[in-house]
């Protein structure tokens, strides 16, 4: 837990967390050589979500390099020019299309440094689009971090706000360890998307980091805990603010990343509140709800006085049609619900 | 929301091939009323679903001409700064 690194809307110097990930990279690519992108659309496009604007007009084509449709091909690049020292930030789109590609993801980037004894570093980003709530349907709205967090090698990070998504960039490029960075496409702040106004806040000019393995305390609470990540913090803090009207008092943990999982933070929080409840907006079988319960229930079960919750999509495709999509994903109203009825 | 009176700021120029298409701010950054620098990112238009940044021209205080999301022609006035 971090409590001075709590994001902000103070302070006049407000960006979208698309920009904010884009400034990140910028940085670290003034200051080391080494750093450089690549991925479809990440060159004059800017990225299909903003991830990498304006970075090829400051760098050109030499460090941000516009791929052909070839996951496999310009993953495998990466992992390659990362051995060799270099600091590739390769962006694969969609997380949805990890199934062209996975050999070389989770095979490769996440095992040479193992397979080698150590020998070989693999100092690699590879950063994709999550999530759902725009209609762009089953193959192209999954969350998917619970997948990639079970697989042993590689660290996944998944930032709520601006100010985490430069911070967390920043300590991914310099991690010399491969990090998966998830950024929700709702949460980035784009104007052609619903955006909620917490995609926008304050985030300092200068470079910093957000340690990979803090969670954060959204906010603070007694009554009952929210662990949740990405674009469900912000829900979860809306109903948090809605029902604290009613004296109902809602602690909302971002995790901020699933591996490393900062269970110190969560088991802090169920330890004072004993109201438990898991949002992911990922599938709801072995996956991020189902981990969090089981490391409860490893610890000390008697730490909730009431039977957890989980909130998460059932397991079943993300559907097109928008009334059926938003019956499947974790709103707003359901957070409450599940909050309420915690709470009785 | 004042009507507002100093330096004018334009909704850019976006589409060549249709200079009376009207577009939209995205997101007001600055807040009306704040204390703004020349230079600094104020707010993001969008035209057909091409979006561009707006900086502060000087510095001072900015006042919001237009509500996100509502219609706006393209050289017409967004906001000023006092």
């Amino acid at each position: 837990m971090t409590a001075t690194e709590t994001p902000t809307s103070e302070g006049t110097r407000r960006i979208t967390t698309a920009k904010a990930m884009a400034e990140a990279i910028a940085l670290e690519m003034r200051n080391d050589p080494n750093v450089f992108v690549m991925g479809e659309d990440v060159g004059a496009y800017g990225g299909i979500f903003g991830s990498t604007t304006d970075l090829f007009a400051e760098f050109g084509a030499d460090r941000v390099i516009d791929t052909p449709i070839s996951e496999t091909a310009f993953i495998g690049a990466g992992i390659g020019a990362a051995t060799e020292g270099m600091r590739p930030v390769v962006e694969l789109m969609f997380i949805d299309f990890y199934g062209v590609c996975m050999d070389q993801i989770t095979n490769h980037m996440a095992k040479i440094h193992y397979e080698s004894g150590g020998a070989v570093k693999v100092p690699m980003v590879l950063m994709a689009a999550t999530g759902a709530g725009y209609s762009d349907a089953a193959q192209h709205s999954q969350s998917l971090w619970g997948t990639f967090a079970h697989l042993p090698g590689i660290k996944v990070v998944a930032p709520s706000n601006p100010y985490d998504a430069k911070g967390l960039m920043a300590s991914a490029i310099r991690d010399d360890n491969p990090v998966l960075y998830l950024f929700h496409k709702g949460a980035q702040g784009l104007v052609w998307m619903a955006k909620n106004p917490r995609s926008i806040a304050h985030v300092p000019e200068e470079a910093y980091t957000v340690p990979i393995g803090e969670a954060a305390v959204a906010k603070e609470g007694s009554d009952v805990t929210i662990v949740t990540i990405s674009l469900s913090v912000q829900h979860s803090l809306d109903v948090a603010e809605k029902l604290e009207g009613e004296g109902i008092s809602v602690e909302v943990i971002d995790l901020r990343s699933l591996v490393p999982l900062d269970t110190e933070t969560v088991l802090a929080s169920v330890a004072k509140t004993g109201k438990l409840l898991v949002v992911d907006e990922d599938y709801k079988s072995y996956g991020m709800t189902g981990e969090i319960a089981a490391i409860v229930a490893e610890t000390d079960p008697t730490m909730l006085s009431k039977p957890m919750v989980r909130l998460a999509v059932p397991d079943v495709p993300i559907p097109y049609a928008r009334t059926m999509e938003y019956g499947i994903l974790p709103t707003r109203d359901k957070i409450e619900a599940a909050v309420r009825e915690l709470a009785s | 929301m004042t009507a507002g009176s100093g330096v004018a700021i334009p909704f850019p120029m976006t589409s060549s091939d249709d200079p009376s298409a009207e577009g939209v701010v995205g997101t007001w950054f600055a807040l009306d009323g704040e204390a703004v620098t020349e230079g600094q990112l104020i707010a993001e238009v969008q035209l057909d679903k091409v979006s561009q940044d707006v900086h502060a021209p000087s510095a001072g205080a900015l006042r919001h001409a237009v509500a996100e999301g509502v219609g706006v022609a393209q050289g017409g006035v967004i906001g000023h700064i006092d």
